[in-house]
């Protein structure tokens, strides 16, 4: 898209959209960290998550206040208003996997203070889709990828139902196992955070849909719709 | 005025009409130089529509061939139609002074005839022959209320209208548009003079008034048109780009001329 007359404007939309970029970045980084301290037992991990979390949280303020300034200094409109408030939406997606990343690295710490729990390695594949899920909705976004974004929605029920199959294995391990139900409750919240991060994914990729064509598939059946 | 017909208990509205000003394939001509092509569009009754676009567009043009007012311009011709409420503005029976009744204008700039704030508003009833006091005076009254104005002058009826504010001007000229109860109010710029407060006043005026009157609004402030405005026209070099509900407009607009002038890319 060609630049504004205002060259302010086109710096101002710039850098947040920088800012967004960036959250996405640490927010991945987190979730690749939470990913190896559990699968890894590293704990070394799971405190590099904790202790990044501050960053991504400032950076949400940051895109929130460079939000409102320009639409109080440039009253934007049209893509430039959908940009702006896609990016307000998308960084507080971000912020929350940035927690959800965090609440994971926590339980894990604590779950490799004790002996590994042998059911650890079977939500492997639903924590990749997570990954990748979250992987490509910031690719949507940065690249303005809008086949891709729409793609999102219809992986997420896959994840959903890998999380709710791993669900009742858990289920069942706690009945076999009476004295290990509090680190299968922690695996079970571990498994509910990456089944949250998937539809932050696709929250994720609906803003950005929104961003790039004014379409708003939110609540629709697949991201063919609208 | 095409408002309520009377029935035995209630007031009914009448259906409001999609198409109360109906432009078919209007093209205009100042002289060889072609200023308006092939325009074709609806404009509802009783809502606001607002035509934007940059400078020498040709939507002030358009405007001013509501009522004829590009007749007093030499050299001026036409093709095509424009149909208020079915009849062709331009049939040669048509009066044009009874059409000019029929559409009441504001202009950019107020423009209150130096006399006193009542015999601004009573100007064109006296011409045509009306100097009964007690309906003079309703009509004063009810216009002023109509433009939001009269709680401010009513102490100061006989002063002179140049005293008034630019803002309590500006509505002392929609409240002469009125008097003569029109069904079409063209209001050109009618806020670019005035200063965030007078301006919000003149808005907030507008949304009562389409109660009543169908709205035609030129601007060029693209806030000012999400506003007010129910329905936004955008003209490029003489043509419609694109016609639209005004969120439409202003969210998702269709086509790429549209977007980069309203978000200013270029103009």
């Amino acid at each position: 898209m060609s630049k504004h007359i205002l060259g302010t404007f086109d710096e101002a939309l710039g850098s947040l959209r920088n800012d967004v970029l960036t959250m996405g970045s640490l927010a991945e980084r987190a979730v690749a960290l939470a990913s190896k301290s559990l699968f890894s037992r590293d704990t070394d991990s799971c405190r590099s998550v904790i202790a990044d979390d501050e960053a991504i949280d400032e950076l949400e303020k940051q895109v929130d206040r460079d939000g409102i300034e320009i639409i109080v200094r440039f009253q934007p409109l049209a893509s430039d208003l959908r940009s702006v408030i896609s990016a307000m939406k998308i960084s507080g997606n971000l912020e929350r996997v940035g927690d959800l990343a965090v609440g994971i690295a926590r339980r894990t710490r604590k779950l490799n203070e004790n002996t590994a729990i042998p059911e650890i390695p079977m939500l492997g594949e639903a924590f990749r889709i997570a990954q990748e899920m979250f992987r490509d909705s910031l690719r949507s976004f940065g690249g303005e990828d809008e086949a891709l974004a729409r793609t999102l929605k219809d992986r997420d029920e896959p994840l959903d139902q890998l999380c709710k199959n791993f669900d009742r294995v858990l289920t069942e391990a706690m009945v076999r196992n009476p004295g290990q139900v509090r680190e299968y409750l922690s695996l079970a919240i571990i498994t509910r955070n990456i089944e949250r991060i998937g539809d932050h994914a696709t929250n994720i990729a609906e803003d950005a849909v929104y961003a790039m064509s004014g379409r708003d598939i939110r609540h629709s059946d697949s991201g063919a719709g609208k | 005025m095409p408002a309520t017909t009377e029935t035995t208990e209630t007031y009914v509205t009448a259906a409001v009409r999609s198409d109360y000003i109906r432009i078919e394939n209007f093209s205009f001509y100042y002289t060889a130089t072609k200023v308006l092509h092939d325009i074709t569009m609806e404009i509802p009754e009783r809502k606001i529509t607002a035509f934007i676009g940059p400078s020498g567009c040709g939507k002030t043009t358009l405007l001013r061939n509501f009522n004829r007012m590009n007749d007093l311009i030499d050299g001026v011709r036409h093709e095509g139609r424009i149909l208020v409420n079915d009849q062709d503005i331009f049939d040669p029976d048509l009066e044009v002074i009874s059409l000019r009744k029929r559409i009441g204008m504001v202009f950019q700039k107020s423009n209150p005839f130096p006399k006193s704030v009542y015999e601004n508003i009573v100007y064109s009833l006296r011409v045509a022959g009306q100097n009964n006091r007690a309906i003079l005076d309703d009509v004063v009254e009810r216009s002023l209320r109509g433009a939001a104005l009269w709680d401010e002058v009513k102490d100061r009826l006989h002063e002179s209208a140049l005293g008034l504010s630019g803002g309590q001007m500006q509505r002392l000229c929609i409240a002469r548009a009125i008097a003569n109860q029109p069904e079409i109010l063209l209001m050109d710029e009618p806020c670019s003079a005035l200063d965030p407060i007078a301006t919000a006043k003149v808005e907030e005026l507008m949304e009562g008034l389409k109660k009543d009157f169908t709205i035609v609004i030129v601007t060029h402030n693209m806030q000012q048109a999400t506003r007010v405005s129910d329905r936004t026209a955008f003209f490029y070099l003489g043509k419609l780009i694109e016609y639209d509900e005004t969120k439409r407009i202003f969210t998702t607009p269709s086509n790429r001329r549209t977007e980069d002038y309203i978000t200013g890319r270029f103009g």
